[in-house]
């Protein structure tokens, strides 16, 4: 314990030196920005400022890139509650529950729910970090390949969960995204598949180019077929930060957000995606009201937000501790420590303390500054939704269209992205929910991988899934979520017959 | 609006008078790198370039062109105007291992290209889990030989340094272990590490720290000389393995028919930069190994690159 | 999305749900159609799963999904076919594919007004002259922010400065 303050001193006294606090500020502010527009994502914009941080000391510059990967989580929800875009895959639970509250003329109430619930969640994760990051490494050991198929089984489970209506139609969405994930150079034999020659989608469709295409652009299509419904939006703005009421619902959901959202997050093959999808199953199954998910629920955003933030600060603990990178960012991250002479690793504790604690300490540090910057900045979006929609939407068109680009700087991308808008018209017209399909989309590429990986391992037996007791217990809670999910349905649809 | 104005004013000097070889470099270089952000490549382009720039009095920006074991951002490059503001950074793999790997390749990478030099190896190891029952590279071959089919060798994809380079270790040794693909060097080390795949054939960068926790296990090194980062590790040759020499390589290439004025300024700026004592010490501290000497000159990248494509022909096609 | 009013209110005829009939016809479209471009790939065995296994089964379980949706359409009540718009789509869709187009060769300063222009025409509310004042602004301001601020590679203007 006494370690613990020690080394959390060592900590905050190089976090607060005045280079790295401006530092920790400006990377969360970049992060805000980029988070908020959509398409433009923490690896482009770390990959362009990394020739940036050459100049400056290793441990400024992971504080300043670690506050923009963070900071874009954060900004992430302002979009898809304000505009329904969820910019990043953890963003899309948002759209749910947060964009239906903004329609609603509770968009102040929504940003602000949010922004507090991730404030604990990062607060609390930061904690979890300073005093378990090594003994919860094992954790991230214990998950072999069948393990982590399992995992991504029960994920799926979730999607069934998230749909606001009949089962049947969210389970096509899942396939549709598993399909979707399956586009690209096969891992183990190098051929392509359904690429139909296109060169940008010979390593997989990005999800930026899917999540504008399905959200993005098919949203502005649909609002501007439904006048009605996207005004409402702009005329009722009610209050622009949360009640005591509001902030009491939310106590239970981000708690639990944050345990849900951390504990996936320190998983290795980005678990951290999974954290919202399991926390707005949770709290829709706990909730007494479960029929307000899906128009507007308060916990349906404090929750999912929670654990988004938590797991975006748990899934530093791998890359710490380890060295091993669990998402795209964190390879990043890497890629910086090591031009900077740092190479990651178990060593960097012992070798290189401030580094180690001034980042953990720089991260509690930065979301304080979060909720600084983004709390004044809610009155501010609000308003901006009382912009006319004829204006409106051609700035989200153009903001989209640059955010796509700037992906892989592919003008293919932006065309591709059009093919989807089409794509997910069609689907709104025929009554389906993307949501699931992203999910599907999300977890589709590691699905697989994992599947073969654990197939190649037992030598083609499917009682790996069982024999092993981390897998065993994975299936039976996918068996259980399915029922419980399934059953009020089942009742239902057996009413509406006739 | 003072950077737009400034931009014009360059643009119109531009059409003034005409840039020439003699000139080069008046504007910022595209440094196309086919891999992700933060990979081993990537790292020793960036530091690379960041040197090169100093001595060019131009800014060299990466772009991260990644896909396709790499040939995705090299197909681009060889497709780029060969004014030598485009040039990139060919690997092992796209250079070398690619032509056996991609029959549709849209490259040859002995005709399209105009080298430019070397820049750093990184070697390989072999590393086995922790618990292996094995202590010496001998040691090893002989539990591989004896328990062929119970084996796993993970790799982190086909035309990955590890895919390629482990296809010639398996070679060597005349095994034919179970093969796991994985997305990555990371979830390679990471199963490893927990004890569900039992080895792996990588670049030096990835393990060093591993090793060095004990972690893992490390056999030996397929260089001619050991490694400074891991000074207790034996060669090959030391152990017994003189055949399995090699090593990722990354070199500079700019796209074919770039005047041989540009290519010699790029190949003096990419000499200077490792000769700097910043960069070298960046590249060492990775374990990298710089070339010395004659091998930077672009004639014996060239003459390299002709002997690396035959041999991974030889490796892979069996 | 249940919009009560738009529910068939009485029996006429089998198909009572012409809009799940629909959505089971275009799954069973996306199934069979990712099926035939993923037929050549190998399927593998259980030990070695093949490029093919995956696409394969999924086209095949979102065709049997979509049947599925269909005999649900006929069985079950629920919505109408909604009509599909022409102008939203052509409009939006085509400014992101011209804005794609033209954003290599001609470059922000030039694609980000044409795009919001065509875009601007999904809209019967909008005005011409509101919509070119609008679209400048908001090309300064793009310019300002993905450019400058957070330099990204995007080209400006190749035919007039270079790059």
């Amino acid at each position: 314990m006494m370690e613990l303050v020690d080394n959390l001193g060592t900590g905050f006294s190089t976090a607060l030196s005045l280079q790295n606090l401006g530092l920790c500020f400006l990377g969360v502010l970049i992060g805000t920005v980029i988070g908020v527009l959509p398409g433009v994502g923490p690896i482009a914009t770390i990959a362009m400022l990394l020739p940036l941080t050459f100049k400056l000391d290793p441990t400024g510059a992971l504080i300043m890139l670690a506050g923009i990967y963070y900071g874009a989580q954060y900004g992430g929800s302002t979009s898809a509650i304000l505009v329904n875009i969820p910019g990043e895959a953890t963003a899309v639970v948002t759209t749910l529950d947060g964009h239906q509250m903004a329609r609603q003329g509770r968009a102040g109430i929504a940003l602000g729910v949010a922004a507090l619930g991730s404030f604990f969640a990062g607060s609390v994760a930061t904690l979890v970090i300073a005093a378990l990051a090594v003994p919860l490494t094992k954790l991230a050991l214990l998950f072999g390949p069948a393990d982590y198929f399992s995992l991504m089984v029960l994920g799926l489970a979730f999607a069934i969960v998230l749909a606001r209506g009949p089962l049947l139609p969210a389970f096509c969405m899942i396939v549709v995204g598993l399909l979707l994930s399956t586009v690209g150079t096969d891992l183990e034999t190098g051929e392509e598949r359904l690429t139909f020659g296109m060169p940008n989608v010979v390593d997989g469709i990005d999800f930026a180019v899917l999540a504008m295409g399905i959200f993005g652009f098919a949203e502005i299509l649909r609002n501007l077929e439904n006048p009605e419904v996207r005004d409402v939006a702009r005329t009722a703005i009610g209050r622009m930060l949360p009640t005591r009421e509001d902030v009491r619902r939310c106590v239970k959901p981000v708690l639990r957000g944050t345990f849900v959202g951390g504990l996936l997050g320190i998983l290795p093959g980005n678990g951290a995606v999974l954290g919202p999808f399991a926390s707005y199953t949770l709290e829709k199954k706990l909730s007494k009201r479960p029929q307000e998910f899906g128009s507007g629920a308060i916990e349906g955003v404090a929750g999912p937000e929670s654990a988004n933030n938590a797991g975006a600060q748990t899934s530093f603990i791998p890359l710490l501790t380890l060295g091993i990178p669990p998402n795209a960012v964190m390879a990043l991250m890497v890629g910086a420590m090591t031009i900077h002479g740092i190479i990651p690793g178990p060593q960097v504790m012992t070798k290189s303390p401030e580094l180690f604690w001034g980042m953990i300490a720089s991260m509690w540090i930065g979301n304080a500054l979060l909720l600084i910057i983004n709390m004044p900045l809610i009155p501010l979006w609000v308003r901006m939704l009382r912009v006319p929609y004829h204006l409106m939407f051609p700035a989200i068109l153009i903001f989209c269209c640059i955010g796509i680009y700037s992906v892989n700087n592919s003008p293919n991308d932006v065309i591709l992205t059009a093919f989807f808008g089409f794509f997910g018209y069609a689907l709104y017209k025929f009554g389906f929910e993307p949501a699931p399909l992203l999910l599907g989309f999300v977890l589709g590429k590691l699905m697989e991988e994992k599947l073969r990986q654990a197939m190649v391992l037992s030598r083609g037996s499917f009682t790996t899934f069982i024999e092993n007791p981390v897998s065993a217990g994975l299936l039976f809670l996918t068996v259980v979520v399915v029922i419980v999910a399934v059953l009020p349905s089942i009742r239902k649809s057996r009413d509406e017959v006739l | 609006m003072k950077k737009l104005f400034l931009a014009l004013c360059v643009a119109l000097g531009f059409a003034a008078a005409p840039a020439g070889a003699a000139d080069y470099p008046t504007r910022p270089i595209t440094l196309i790198v086919p891999f992700a952000a933060g990979g081993p490549t990537d790292i020793i382009a960036r530091i690379a370039g960041e040197y090169m720039s100093q001595s060019l009095g131009q800014q060299i920006v990466v772009e991260n062109i990644a896909g396709a074991g790499g040939t995705t951002g090299i197909t681009r490059g060889s497709q780029a105007k060969n004014d030598g503001y485009t040039i990139m950074m060919g690997h092992m793999g796209t250079h070398g291992a690619a032509k056996a790997l991609y029959p549709k390749l849209k490259y040859d990478p002995n005709k399209d290209f105009a080298p430019i030099g070397l820049v750093a190896g990184t070697p390989i190891l072999v590393v086995a889990r922790k618990t292996i029952k094995a202590n010496t590279l001998k040691d090893f071959v002989a539990l591989l030989k004896s328990r062929q089919d119970k084996m796993n060798e993970a790799h982190a994809g086909v035309g990955s340094v590890s895919f390629t380079t482990c296809s010639l270790f398996n070679g060597i040794v005349g095994v034919k272990p179970t093969r796991v693909t994985y997305r990555g060097t990371g979830p390679v080390i990471n199963d490893m590490l927990a004890g569900k795949v039992d080895y792996a054939c990588d670049q030096i960068v990835n393990l060093v720290p591993q090793v060095k926790a004990g972690n893992l296990k490390a056999f030996a090194i397929a260089t001619p000389k050991r490694s400074p980062a891991l000074p207790d590790l034996p060669t090959t040759t030391e152990a017994g393995m003189p055949e399995f020499q090699v090593s990722a390589w990354n070199a500079l290439f700019a796209p074919k028919g770039t005047s041989k004025e540009i290519v010699t300024k790029l190949n003096q700026a990419l000499d200077k930069a490792l000769s700097t004592e910043g960069a070298r010490k960046r590249i060492l501290d990775l374990g990298g190994v710089i070339p010395e000497g004659g091998d930077r000159s672009p004639e014996y990248l060239g003459t390299f690159v002709a002997s690396e494509v035959a041999r991974w022909n030889k490796v892979l096609k069996k | 999305m249940s919009n009560n009013d738009n529910v068939q209110k009485e029996n006429d005829g089998s198909m009572r749900a012409p809009r799940t009939v629909g959505a089971g016809l275009f799954m069973i479209l996306v199934g069979l159609f990712a099926l035939y471009h993923s037929w050549g790939l190998t399927t593998g065995t259980t030990r070695q799963l093949g490029p093919g296994m995956i696409p394969q089964s999924l086209s095949v379980l979102l065709a049997i999904c979509g049947g599925l949706l269909i005999v649900e359409g006929f069985v079950t009540r629920g919505e109408k076919l909604e009509a599909w718009k022409i102008r939203g789509p052509l409009f939006i869709l085509g400014a992101v594919v011209i804005f794609g187009l033209v954003i290599k060769p001609l470059g922000l300063l030039l694609a980000a007004p044409i795009a919001m222009g065509i875009g601007g025409l999904a809209s019967s509310e909008t005005r011409p002259r509101e919509i070119a004042i609008f679209a400048v602004v908001m090309t300064a301001f793009c310019l300002g922010l993905f450019k400058y601020a957070l330099s990204l590679p995007i080209p400006l203007a190749p035919w007039l400065i270079g790059y």
